[in-house]
């Protein structure tokens, strides 16, 4: 639950990251970490086994934009993505402001994504929340693997809904729309947050926003 | 508890009041207190021991995942914990079922002092939580405001 200290002039806001094993959630948050001004984030705690699998979670606090003269602050968590560590994810996954739903873009790992997007649902529904009441985005995980399903089949699979989540083809090992789903998660809670209660959710598109060709960009991102 | 809690410049006066009294009291170094998902709520004492919102997110973690040890012999919970190291310690406590206390403390007292003055200030504490504002933060801000920049770059 978001936190606003007039003292400080901090408002705090926390975003997890979900999905299955092995999707890429630490990933993201690595991404972030090394390519984030480092004067806006503090360090990134990793509560790993020795096989760097999750254990219990990831952590990466972050300095944001200044609204109306608050800082803005996101705390972004991981949880373990292994089906054992349910307990630890329901954990992690109290008082969220936000989600980030990480699935896996292989074949293979279609039926994991399912497993685990219905066990957010369920998680969310023990805390007497419903998805839709909580700002979230999909990321469309690994779209540089050769053997990975096409997109629309990834939005009947996991975006078939009526009000339907923004997301985003991303690889996150290159940081490909890494930044933009997280600054999409962050618009649509700070929409929430607001006093305009009435903003919609942004529309999603027809299909995952794409990965930008592999060009030269901007800020020169090459990993 | 519902609604975004609020902290007036009144309330974090208040609860500085009464952290200060109990660090003083305990001769301890710094005292946090945070909600049970992690979040800072107010802290007191040596700002510079090291980054607070970690110390917050591991401590959560903690006392959340020491709850089913507890639940092995009968307990609801462990109401508090106490991290023994060779020059610094840890201690926390629960405030209530949102909030927990965490007090850092060296080799000037002792782990008893410590607990002894906990439990008042967290009592004080929690009748401070129990009354903030939650009904609308106040703070209006509109699309625009939020749209001017990108929240993250890279």
């Amino acid at each position: 639950m978001s936190i606003i200290n007039y003292a400080s002039r901090e408002i705090q806001f926390k975003i997890v990251y979900y999905g299955p094993a092995l999707c890429g959630k630490t990933t993201n948050l690595s991404y972030i970490h090394q390519r984030i001004n480092p004067l806006n984030r503090g360090d990134l705690v990793s509560l790993a086994t020795a096989a760097d699998r999750t254990l219990f979670f990831d952590f990466l606090p972050l300095n944001a934009v200044v609204i109306k003269g608050f800082v803005t602050k996101f705390q972004l968590y991981t949880v373990p993505g292994q089906v054992i560590y349910n307990a630890t994810r329901q954990l992690v996954l109290r008082s969220a402001d936000g989600l980030c739903f990480v699935a896996d873009s292989q074949w293979e790992k279609m039926e994991e994504n399912v497993e685990s997007f219905k066990n957010l649902e369920e998680n969310l529904a023990k805390q007497n929340v419903a998805l839709d009441e909580v700002p979230c985005v999909l990321q469309y995980n690994k779209r540089d693997l050769p053997n990975i399903a096409p997109v629309n089949y990834m939005e009947y699979v996991l975006n078939n809904r009526r009000k339907r989540l923004q997301s985003f083809e991303v690889i996150s090992s290159t940081g490909q729309n890494v930044f933009a789903a997280l600054n999409a998660v962050s618009q649509i809670l700070l929409h929430k947050f607001s006093k305009q209660s009435d903003v919609p959710q942004t529309v999603a598109p027809p299909v995952a926003i794409p990965v930008q060709p592999a060009l030269p960009q901007n800020e020169g991102v090459s990993v | 508890m519902t609604g975004i809690p609020v902290l007036t410049i009144e309330d974090v006066a208040t609860l500085d009041g009464v952290l200060g009294d109990f660090l003083k009291k305990a001769e301890a170094e710094l005292t946090v207190v945070i909600d049970r998902g992690g979040n800072v709520i107010s802290q007191f004492g040596d700002r510079n021991v090291t980054d607070v919102t970690i110390i917050a997110a591991l401590a959560a973690g903690s006392f959340a995942a020491t709850r089913e040890l507890a639940r092995r012999i009968g307990e609801v919970e462990f109401n508090a914990l106490y991290h023994q190291g060779n020059g610094s310690h840890m201690f926390m406590n629960s405030v209530d079922d949102d909030n927990i206390m965490i007090t850092v403390f060296g080799p000037r007292t002792t782990v008893g002092l410590v607990r002894f003055y906990s439990a008042a200030a967290a009592q004080n504490v929690s009748g401070i939580l129990k009354k903030l504002q939650r009904n609308g933060h106040g703070l209006e801000f509109t699309a625009a405001d939020i749209a001017a920049a990108p929240i993250f770059t890279e």
